[in-house]
């Protein structure tokens, strides 16, 4: 029989003034327990979410951040906490925004490539520029355009970089070292990139023909949807020292943002292995709340073989953003009449927000290997970290947070707190809470799908999109979210970003 | 007699891409492109990559840039007479000959024309023939359009000032396109006045070189290359009235018979017409299946395209696809060895991918004209084995714009039989609109008219082949990020 509201609510318990724990029971099989950050804001969003869900059972098959976060709990193998970022949202297996790790010798630990995400490696990477907001201002539609004419976008354009399969081939394999050795990168942006853009567990015989026909016509193109490059400029330095470590040494300087991922190539490499651990749950008998987390043991041969497919997918990915990094340079170098090394557009960090990576952290004062699934989330090592380039070993791994398009980006740096209690993990960006709207009937239009249906046509129609005065406030804007990270502690803001203009297909 | 290992019959895009598809491959090859008219100025977005990649230039080029970069490439203004496809040679009607070894024939389609002798009834295809109805709209002040599919659809919405009988054989517009439902959404704007185009645009651009001057005597039964997107964007379609919007629509009509002036007004005289006496002599009137008699300038035929294959028809015996064009299998070879085909003039006559289908469309031509050049070279070199079809044969997928609203289609789309599979929608009045349709629980085929931002996400939903039917409507909820959720 399903709880009422007040009943799931038994489970969920407040920490402290930005952490709530989410405790076992609240859906089967949990094995540890689940946490989400919020500030007031996001905590309303949060529960008003669950509310909803409890009383109409259910928001037409989407499941509420909370639940999701519990049911990955759920997941054998996992490691201390199934953590909810505070722009946690409802998405496909796992939840946006949600963290898990699991023991990476425990034979009877998963990988789920719901905890990846479909477009695998989808990151964000930031160019620094010696420009002001004065010097671009007045080549600001030039300056659009020229970007425009280097960098492809839209459903079904075709990348700029000629390649062919053998390139692909190498690609997939070598990531950013592929784009050294043709010159579209520069040396120092390996450094400045997780795990120097290239994943050695990478197998390219372990992505699928149809997943290399995908990726073949898109390298070097932006796609659509939430994928975009922004030109912006400072707007706000919150931490000097950490910023001028990073090149960023004034309000109005120019930076470059890239959003994008592996984008069709990482779709058909999760859907393959989706595919593939289905089948096998049985035989190694996984059971799991969802069957949307389908999922494998990571020493499976299913588990392996979607690693080193994951690992080639994000070198794709890193080559995509070398592509695109070095045609934005040549398109500024193009509009300023200079070269992009006059225009210092060196690389400050490339983040990835959807990817599984081995690490070593500390559990109860031992070292354990852990697979962290990061989906909708970032890594944010601490200073001092070994992994983390020379220049920030001071103030900590830059962390990019790409706003909604058109909206505020961020960039916040990591923190030993981060480290302890999220496995060195943070928010992404900013998400939406389900809601349900109240729908709009409209006569006149109803009457043609009437029509339609009496021919015999199945329609079913879904709620039109309300005005902004009637749209719910659902949203987890990026700004609320960041500021929860730092009061939470789990990372610290460092630079605010503003676009000045936006690249999309 | 000439020899060249490559020759590509036709200037239009599908010609073009494949010349430029070949060269940029194999940069020695030899290559011969004839056009028998202006040759299409297709802007190639011209890469030039220097040794150590100091230097990446992203140009707008004419096409005939690549001819002067690669030594190789030949283009010659030359009508074909016949083909000796035994012996592989080409007799052009200056009496040259010229030997092949692989040849593409890429000669498109012409518009089917209700009157190939009427000079009031124009059909649009390439430039000429829009600089000729722009010529005659601009002192018209009411045509008539027969047709339903692109042409006619942008048609209407571009032409100003000028009253516009729009005559459509099926129950709503733009069937080609789209449903009912989606014809509905676009009624509303076709009388609003003419928006500005918006900025921040991208799309591929494309014009033709200056008129040939001697040879257009003996080009006067040929077409040039089809139009591609925008082709009225820039374009002044203004005619003469005073008012800037003025549309009527009717349905489920056929031409009957065009009159002359003279004609008109015997069939008044024979009936008891009343006439109005200040009703406006045309010149020309067009008689609809629905009896309606409607005066005009000048007709406007739209109503699809002819394969140009006639002239080898007579002297080879290729197979044909059903709707007339040249039937090519998945290496895009005719019937005939060494010859190969594509753009308007083949039909695709491999094993469709299920979510793939022919449209006669610039950007297909451009995709087939892309791959062909890839298996001609695969061929010459023996290397045919290795050569697999390209991955936008997998999934069709258009972008326009009709009524100045984005419009992107995916897949199947448009099922003949629409009531065998599910079909989700979103619209919102003057804002968009959405279609989903499912089979067995999976994206199929998608509408997207209006800037949803979905595109992307449901492509991926339709090459994924992801089961959705768990979320029924509420797929295609607006407060629901499904981009995000499927990313």
């Amino acid at each position: 029989m399903p709880r009422t509201y007040e009943e799931e609510l038994k489970y969920i318990e407040r920490i402290n003034s930005h952490c709530w724990r989410i405790k076992k029971g609240f859906v089967p099989n949990m094995n540890v327990e689940g946490v989400f950050y919020v500030n007031n804001h996001l905590e309303k969003l949060m529960f008003e979410e669950l509310e909803t869900a409890s009383k109409f059972g259910g928001i037409g098959g989407f499941l509420p951040g909370m639940k999701q976060i519990a049911n990955v709990a759920a997941l054998p193998g996992i490691v201390g906490k199934s953590v909810g970022l505070p722009d946690v949202h409802s998405g496909y297996g796992f939840a946006i925004g949600n963290m898990a790790a699991f023991d990476y010798n425990d034979p009877k630990a998963i990988v789920s490539p719901g905890g990846v995400g479909f477009d695998i490696n989808c990151g964000v990477r930031l160019l620094r520029t010696n420009l002001t907001e004065k010097d671009v201002q007045p080549m600001k539609e030039q300056l659009a355009q020229s970007m425009f004419d280097h960098i492809p976008v839209g459903v079904g354009s075709k990348g700029v970089i000629p390649m062919n399969a053998k390139d692909l081939e190498e690609a997939l394999e070598m990531g950013m070292d592929w784009s050294l050795r043709e010159g579209y990168s520069w040396a120092e942006d390996k450094e400045h990139c997780e795990e120097y853009g290239r994943m050695l567990q990478a197998d390219p015989t372990k992505v699928s023909q149809r997943a290399k026909k995908r990726g073949l016509p898109q390298l070097g193109t932006l796609g659509a949807g939430n994928h975009y490059a922004e030109i912006q400029v400072v707007d706000e330095i919150y931490d000097r020292f950490a910023a001028g470590k990073m090149g960023i040494d004034f309000k109005g300087q120019v930076c470059v943002m890239i959003h994008c991922g592996s984008r069709g190539l990482g779709h058909q490499v999760a859907t393959d292995a989706l595919v593939a651990m289905e089948k096998a749950m049985k035989r190694d008998q996984i059971q799991t709340n969802d069957r949307q987390l389908a999922c494998a043991l990571i020493q499976s041969p299913e588990g392996q073989d979607y690693l080193k497919g994951m690992c080639a997918a994000a070198n794709y990915a890193w080559v995509n953003r070398s592509s695109m990094t070095f045609l934005a340079r040549q398109a500024f170098a193009r509009c300023f009449n200079s070269t992009p090394d006059d225009l210092d557009m060196h690389l400050i960090y490339d983040v990835s927000h959807n990817i599984a990576k081995v690490e070593e952290h500390i559990i109860d004062g031992r070292q354990k290997t852990l697979l962290v699934h990061r989906k909708g989330a970032t890594r944010a090592f601490p200073p001092h970290h070994p992994l983390i380039p020379v220049d920030y070993q001071i103030t900590g791994q830059p962390v990019l947070i790409g706003g909604t398009m058109g909206t505020c980006s961020y960039v916040l740096t990591g923190t030993e707190q981060g480290m302890q209690e999220t496995f060195g993990s943070t928010c992404h960006g900013a998400g939406r809470a389900l809601s349900r709207a109240k729908s709009r009937r409209n006569l006149n239009w109803y009457e043609v799908l009437d029509e339609l249906k009496e021919k015999g046509i199945a329609i079913r129609v879904a709620s039109p999109k309300l005005v902004q005065e009637e749209a719910p406030d659902s949203y987890k804007n990026v700004t609320d979210v960041v500021e929860t990270c730092h009061a939470a502690g789990i990372s610290k803001l460092c630079v605010k970003l503003r676009p000045v203009a936006v690249i999309k297909g | 007699m000439q020899k060249y290992q490559f020759v590509v019959i036709g200037g239009g895009i599908a010609g073009v891409t494949c010349v430029e598809s070949i060269a940029t491959f194999h940069p020695e090859a030899q290559i011969l492109l004839l056009t028998g008219t202006p040759l299409i100025k297709a802007i190639t977005n011209y890469v030039k990559v220097s040794k150590f990649l100091e230097e990446f230039d992203i140009e707008e080029r004419p096409f005939s840039y690549l001819a002067e970069q690669y030594p190789n490439l030949t283009i010659q203004n030359k009508v074909v007479a016949r083909l000796d496809t035994d012996r592989q040679v080409i007799f052009c009607m200056d009496n040259t000959q010229i030997q092949y070894d692989q040849l593409c024939i890429c000669t498109g389609a012409r518009p089917k024309l209700l009157s190939e002798t009427n000079p009031y009834v124009l059909g649009i295809r390439d430039t000429e023939t829009v600089e000729s109805f722009q010529k005659k709209l601009s002192t018209a002040k009411q045509i008539v359009i027969i047709g339903n599919g692109g042409i006619a659809t942008e048609l209407v919405y571009e032409v100003e000032h000028c009253s516009v009988i729009w005559a459509v054989k099926d129950p709503h517009i733009s069937t080609t396109f789209f449903d009912e439902a989606a014809a509905r959404f676009f009624l509303e704007r076709i009388q609003l006045a003419k928006e500005k185009q918006k900025l921040n645009e991208k799309r591929q651009k494309y014009e033709t070189t200056d008129r040939l001057a001697s040879t257009q005597s003996s080009t006067g039964n040929l077409c040039g290359g089809a139009l591609g997107p925008d082709w009225a964007a820039e374009r002044s379609m203004k005619g003469a009235s005073p008012q800037p919007r003025q549309v009527h629509i009717e349905y489920e009509v056929e031409v009957k018979s065009i009159l002359t002036s003279e004609e008109y007004q015997q069939r008044k005289s024979s009936t008891s017409i009343v006439q109005s006496s200040n009703e406006i002599q045309w010149p020309v009137y067009v008689e609809l299946t629905n009896g309606k008699i409607f005066g005009c300038d000048f007709v406007v035929s739209a109503i699809g395209v002819a394969p140009n294959v006639e002239l080898f028809l007579k002297s080879t015996n290729f197979t044909l696809g059903a709707d007339g064009g040249l039937l090519v299998d998945a290496h895009m070879r005719t019937s005939v060895k060494n010859v190969f085909a594509c753009g308007d003039v083949c039909t695709a006559g491999w094993e469709l991918a299920e979510h793939w289908f022919q449209m006669r469309l610039w950007s297909q031509a451009r995709q087939m004209g892309h791959y062909a050049g890839k298996c001609m070279l695969a061929y010459a070199n023996n290397e045919q084995d290795s050569l697999t079809m390209d991955f936008c044969f997998e999934l069709f997928a258009h972008t326009t714009k009709f009524f100045n609203m984005k419009v992107v289609l995916l897949g199947k789309y448009h099922e003949n039989d629409m009531k065998k599979y599910e079909n989700l929608i979103r619209m919102t009045p003057g804002e968009e609109y959405i279609r989903v349709t499912l089979k067995d629980g999976r994206v199929h085929g998608c509408v997207f008219i209006g800037d949803t931002e979905l595109e992307e996400t449901f492509e991926n939903l339709i090459l994924n082949q992801i089961d959705v039917s768990a979320f029924g409507e509420t797929l295609l909820d607006p407060n629901i990020d499904i981009a995000d959720y499927f990313d």
